[in-house]
């Protein structure tokens, strides 16, 4: 026998009670672990995305730049519309490699009754720009044909080869136009799922603004000078706002802030209320058994030994609680992700709560030390208990 | 073996101040059996817990197999009552989650020694539970858990037994059989000193010391 296979035997003698004390800390464990994970997540499919944008900068009209934010990662539809003279500019520029022009709208596609997202943009660049698609077919050569996003085709069977018709009242008279699918990109897991891409020119002819861009996606020629270009740019043309990924980045962070603290401070609470929770169940342990603790004291048992039992009873429930806080969250990980994602403004598409290992087991170790303080006073307090005073009952 | 000289012990209940012991002059020899008797009140149980080095004594020397006791710190008694001495209380205070074995390797535990499971289980032999090694307390009779106790007490082979009321909450038939196995464990050359108010038990013992008002009679 040890110390530890006692302290096992010692909590198996009130298997309810010790089971609802290990079923909090295995909840405030869940929590910690998804949450915490849930935010590396987030970061991480944040860049992802942002990478998948292929682009360094946004050039946009000056405004609100949580509106930029949207514009780079959803796709988001802006009132606002660039002038398209600013491109002789952008491409003047040395250090500019693509300065490509995209158009975001919305168009009713009659043949399914439904709207569609457009991504209007240079298919020139597209490969520059979207370095990470995988596409099936071609990339469009022409006005009239387009691609389209994995989710967009699954969801309506579209198959290469297929002509998906357009239509709209932008610029005041009805323009219909129809398009064949050159393309089908990849799943990518991200925002572009969900997009029919389209040359910018068709857009633009379709809403009637030939020079309209909702914003100029640039990429530099060498990132080390992208605050030179910046600076220079937003000096030299008015009315335009340049907003870098790394502000996109950190508008979306700022956005996200908020839902990130009131989550993790759900899980602090949680993990406060356990632990004042496993403190109670090992006193009431205590007091149960101070004549126990009095014969064990008598029969050669130090102070030591007493606050070691004690020590390792809230350890050993404790560690068995965060193993299994580990396994609920992993098994519960779609429905506590879709939980979370309730509280925050913009979350990343894929999956977000994944099984780290170094994670897993940093929990774990943190589910030992909260044992560990939860456990001091009681072991404190059992090892006060003195032989005599316990055996007279 | 044992020895008490001039044994004082004041207790402080309230303002009150209780002698619960009052010069007790005490010679036990090795492989004596002694009773201790007297009223509720008189000291015997106050006398058990300072010959267990459970308790220490307000005034007054004590001695065991040649140790002095008095002014020997907590961790120099916990070691004494390890490796000398072996206790058996009235209410058996068994663990009810360990098994009878592990009941009776309790000791070892705390000794940082190891005994094979053989050895433990002749123990469980000499009282007479070899067949209920692996029951839980619950499944016992209580004077087979007096026997586990027994068994306990004897694990670190110890120079003395201190029984407080061993047959306490036992039957007639019970009661003379844990007294013959203390009996017998005596014979072995166990000094054995047993707290009763069985007259007719401690009247077997080889001495009776009879306790009032904290003195020997």
């Amino acid at each position: 026998m040890t110390f530890v296979s006692l302290a096992f035997k010692n909590l198996l003698r009130h298997k309810t009670r010790s089971l609802l004390t290990l079923a909090g800390i295995a909840a405030s464990i869940a929590v910690l672990f998804s949450i915490i994970s849930f935010n590396r997540g987030f970061e991480k499919g944040l860049s992802r995305e942002l990478e998948r944008t292929g682009i360094h900068f946004m050039v946009v009209p000056a405004g609100c730049p949580h509106e930029v934010a949207a514009l780079v990662l959803h796709g988001a539809v802006t009132p606002q519309f660039l002038d398209l003279h600013i491109m002789d500019k952008l491409k003047n520029n040395d250090n500019i490699s693509i300065a490509s022009p995209i158009l975001v709208t919305q168009m009713p596609n009659p043949e399914r009754h439904r709207i569609d997202l457009i991504y209007g943009m240079d298919m020139s660049h597209i490969m520059a720009l979207k370095p990470f698609w995988e596409i099936k077919g071609s990339i469009p050569s022409g006005n009239n044909e387009i691609i389209i996003g994995y989710e967009v085709a699954k969801h309506d069977n579209i198959k290469i080869g297929d002509i998906i018709s357009y239509s709209s009242t932008g610029g005041g008279t009805a323009v219909s136009k129809s398009f064949k699918v050159a393309g089908i990109i990849n799943r990518t897991g991200g925002q572009d799922d969900a997009f029919i891409y389209m040359p910018i020119k068709a857009v633009q002819e379709m809403l009637q603004k030939p020079e309209g861009a909702t914003a100029v996606g640039v990429k530099v020629s060498d990132v080390m000078r992208m605050t030179e270009v910046v600076d220079e740019l937003s000096q030299s043309i008015p009315g335009i706002q340049i907003v870098t990924m790394g502000q996109v980045m950190d508008s979306i962070a700022n956005l996200a802030r908020s839902a990130k603290v009131l989550s993790l401070s759900v899980a602090v609470i949680a993990i406060l209320i356990s632990a004042v929770s496993v403190m109670n169940s090992i006193l009431m342990a205590i007091f149960e058994r101070t004549q126990e603790i009095g014969m064990m004291r008598a029969i050669g048992a130090s102070r030591f030994d007493t606050f070691r039992i004690i020590i390792k009873e809230t350890i050993v429930l404790t560690a068995s609680g965060g193993i299994a806080g580990i396994i609920i969250a992993n098994i519960g990980a779609t429905a506590i992700e879709g939980f979370v994602k309730g509280f925050m403004p913009y979350v990343p598409s894929g999956k977000l709560i994944t099984f780290e290992p170094s994670l897993a087991i940093a929990c774990i170790m943190f589910s030992i030390v909260l044992g560990v303080l939860a456990g001091v006073y009681p072991a404190w307090k059992a090892s006060k208990i003195t032989p005599i005073e316990a055996i007279k009952g | 073996m044992i020895e008490l000289k001039g044994i004082e012990k004041i207790y402080i209940r309230g303002a009150e101040h209780v002698r619960a012991l009052n010069g007790i002059d005490l010679s036990i020899g090795q492989g004596e059996f002694v009773s201790i008797t007297g009223h509720s009140g008189s000291g015997k149980t106050t006398l058990l817990h300072i010959l267990g080095c459970l308790d220490k004594p307000t005034k007054g020397a004590m001695s065991l197999s040649g140790i002095t006791i008095n002014g020997m710190p907590e961790s120099g008694l916990v070691k004494i009552r390890r490796q000398k001495i072996g206790f058996v209380f009235q209410q058996f205070y068994l663990i009810p989650g360990l098994s009878v074995l592990e009941n009776v390797a309790l000791p070892l535990l705390f000794g940082r020694t190891k005994k094979a499971t053989d050895e433990i289980k002749s123990l469980l032999k000499l009282v007479g539970l070899q067949d209920k090694i692996d029951r839980k307390p619950s499944e016992l009779s209580g004077g087979e858990m007096q026997r586990v106790a027994i068994a306990r007490a004897l694990i670190n082979n110890p120079e003395v037994i201190l029984a407080d009321e061993p047959t306490g909450n036992l039957d007639t038939e019970n009661s003379e059989n844990i007294f013959l196995l203390l009996k017998s464990l005596n014979s072995r050359g166990i000094t054995i000193i047993m707290v009763t108010h069985n007259t007719d038990l401690a009247g077997r013992a080889d001495r009776i010391i009879r306790l009032k008002d904290g003195k020997i009679q």
